[in-house]
């Protein structure tokens, strides 16, 4: 029981990362984005050139990664979505799909398909909790999103560009009635998507240490679940959604590893969003149904 | 002197042109009615002079200035202020920061305005001192309307433009706002006014711009307003008319 808990900890966090990514973006522009696994891997290519072939500290390479990230991130609102502006937010949400199939070209032309090794930051430190080994980056993870997930909004409130970007999330239009520039809004959610993206494929790839192409669509597809039950709106949601589906997934793994059931991560997450989809479109009917009744009759 | 001047302001969304040579001039200090039927343009009007939907021809001239090309968010800067139609207060915001953001290019100028601003607001909307610390959202139209307002007049703008302020209020809750756009007039702020409300409308402006499918057909001062040319221009019957006489008697009874 605590090494499921522990073990699915381990993974909401990555989850929650990169699920904050798609909230923060998709609240503020209305966009879904799918980029978000490929620019991870983007960064984590940067990582090890800069890392193993330049034999730099790791610290460097994360810098680099988060640099490069945050800099795609800006260049893709910069010279693609500000353009769209017109266009309506699925267009611009398959402009992203189109982003990450290019980046997993670039990749495997640049790097090819094999796996490049990047090694973890802190090899010695890991400790074992409840049976599992546990690496810091891992605690990383999940103190980051707890932090970001608790504490974005909050700062955010602080100073009036982001309360500007708290209220673009509400009422774009009414932004630039006020004087706030809404494109430097937008520009900052991509960078910041683009950001969060880079920082969650860091923070995940010291566990397995070595990079493919395509290497966090994997993770980032388990996030963008994540981000749908937390209500694609709510950064806490976010959060909450990689926890249930980090502990979901281990717990699925740990008793039904028996049963042989093929990409049991997969069949676990679209099962436990699919639970969750059905309960939000049926509670309120099932509330309707079930209010006349005296309480205690529907327990 | 003129403080806003539309010289054959054409706007539209893709294939369709909705205004179709708008040219009109606000005095200083003095409320401007646009007047028209739903789909006649108004709103797009206010938006060209705001810049959100921008003039494909002819000029916006503010403080004798070319603006036509200018952001919206600079318009705002150079003392343009909102309240739109269906009020667009930041819902899941409180009062208070809603009024922040309203005073954003003030504060960007200078910080040190700010307090006294808020004072003022706060001074001429109890309501929203009281409940400063309330999500917008969750608070009536009437509220709602004064915030909305209140978040156009914190930045000090030298015009307003207000797009259908009455709409959705009770009685009572529209007596009360036309009491603060009277205050506003009087504290020197121009105003471009629309009203769906005529006779709310023709209670509070100057001159009257009458509107039909994207085009100014009439502009007069409310003195020289009768029912027969509203009646004519609007396309209103000669009920809703009479409900508009007693406010055009009243304005001229008034002499303001
Ligand atoms: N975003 C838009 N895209 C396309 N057409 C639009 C858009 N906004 C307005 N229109 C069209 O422009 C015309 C004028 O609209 P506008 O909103 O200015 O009307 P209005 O006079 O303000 O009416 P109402 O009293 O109903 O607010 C309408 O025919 C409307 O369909
Ligand atoms: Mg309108």
């Amino acid at each position: 029981m605590g090494q499921v808990l522990v073990l699915g900890l381990i993974n909401a966090g990555i989850y929650a990362v990169f699920a904050l990514g798609v909230v923060l973006v998709y609240r503020g522009t209305g966009v879904l984005t799918f980029a978000q696994g490929e620019i991870g891997t983007l960064g984590l290519y940067v990582a090890y050139v800069l890392v193993t072939e330049q034999h730099l500290p790791w610290l460097v390479g994360a810098a680099g990664a988060l640099l490069v990230t945050t800099a795609l991130g800006a260049a893709f609102e910069l010279l693609l979505v500000r353009r769209m502006v017109a266009a309506d937010p699925v267009s611009t949400a398959v402009l992203t799909v189109g982003l990450g199939l290019t980046i997993l070209a670039c990749e495997f032309f640049f790097f090819g398909a094999s796996p490049r090794v990047l090694d973890p930051p802190f090899l010695a430190a890991s400790f074992t909790v409840a049976g599992v080994v546990v690496t810091p980056t891992q605690v990383a993870a999940l103190v980051v999103a707890l932090a970001l997930g608790f504490g974005l909004q909050a700062v955010l409130r602080r100073t009036d560009f982001g309360l500007g970007i708290l209220a673009a999330s509400q009422d774009a239009a009414a932004v630039r009635l006020v004087g706030i520039p809404l494109s430097r809004i937008t520009l900052v959610l991509w960078s910041g998507g683009a950001f969060l993206a880079g920082l969650a494929a860091l923070l995940v790839e010291p566990t397995v240490g070595t990079v493919t192409p395509g290497y966090a669509s994997e993770l980032f597809v388990v996030g963008l679940a994540a981000a749908v039950i937390g209500g694609l709106t709510s950064l806490p949601g976010a959060v909450v959604g990689g926890v249930v589906l980090g502990i979901a997934e281990s717990a699925a793994s740990r008793y039904l590893s028996d049963a042989n059931i093929p990409g049991l991560r997969y069949v676990t997450v679209f099962a436990v969003l699919l639970a969750v989809l059905l309960y939000r479109a049926l509670a309120p009917e099932l509330r309707r149904r079930l209010a006349p009744a005296p309480a205690g009759a529907t327990a | 002197m003129t403080l806003l001047e539309l010289h054959d302001v054409t706007a539209g969304f893709g294939a369709v042109t909705v205004l179709h040579g708008i040219t009109m001039s606000v005095a200083e200090g003095s409320i401007a009615g646009v007047f028209g039927l739903n789909g006649a343009g108004k709103s797009v009007t206010m938006k060209a002079i705001g810049g959100t939907v921008p003039a494909r021809s002819g000029q916006v001239l503010f403080e004798g200035e070319d603006i036509t090309r200018l952001s919206p968010e600079k318009r705002v800067a150079r003392g343009m202020g909102h309240v739109p139609q269906g009020r667009q207060v930041f819902p899941q915001l409180t009062v208070e920061e809603n009024l922040r953001l309203g005073a954003y290019t003030l504060r960007r100028k200078d910080k040190g305005r700010y307090g006294p601003a808020l004072d003022s607001v706060f001074d001429r909307f109890p309501v929203l001192k009281q409940r400063r610390q309330q999500l917008a959202g969750t608070m009536s139209g009437g509220q709602q309307a004064s915030l909305a307002v209140a978040r156009a007049l914190i930045n000090q703008p030298r015009l307003i433009l207000v797009d259908e302020p009455s709409a959705g209020l009770s009685p009572v809750a529209q007596l009360e706002l036309r009491e603060v756009l009277q205050v506003v007039k009087d504290s020197g702020v121009t105003m471009v006014l629309v009203e769906q409300n005529i006779a709310f409308g023709l209670s509070l402006v100057d001159t009257a711009h009458l509107l039909q499918t994207g085009v100014v057909v009439h502009t007069a001062p409310v003195s020289e307003l009768d029912d027969d040319t509203l009646a004519t221009h609007l396309g209103i019957g000669k009920v809703l008319a009479g409900a508009t006489g007693s406010a055009l008697s009243a304005r001229k009874g008034s002499k303001r």
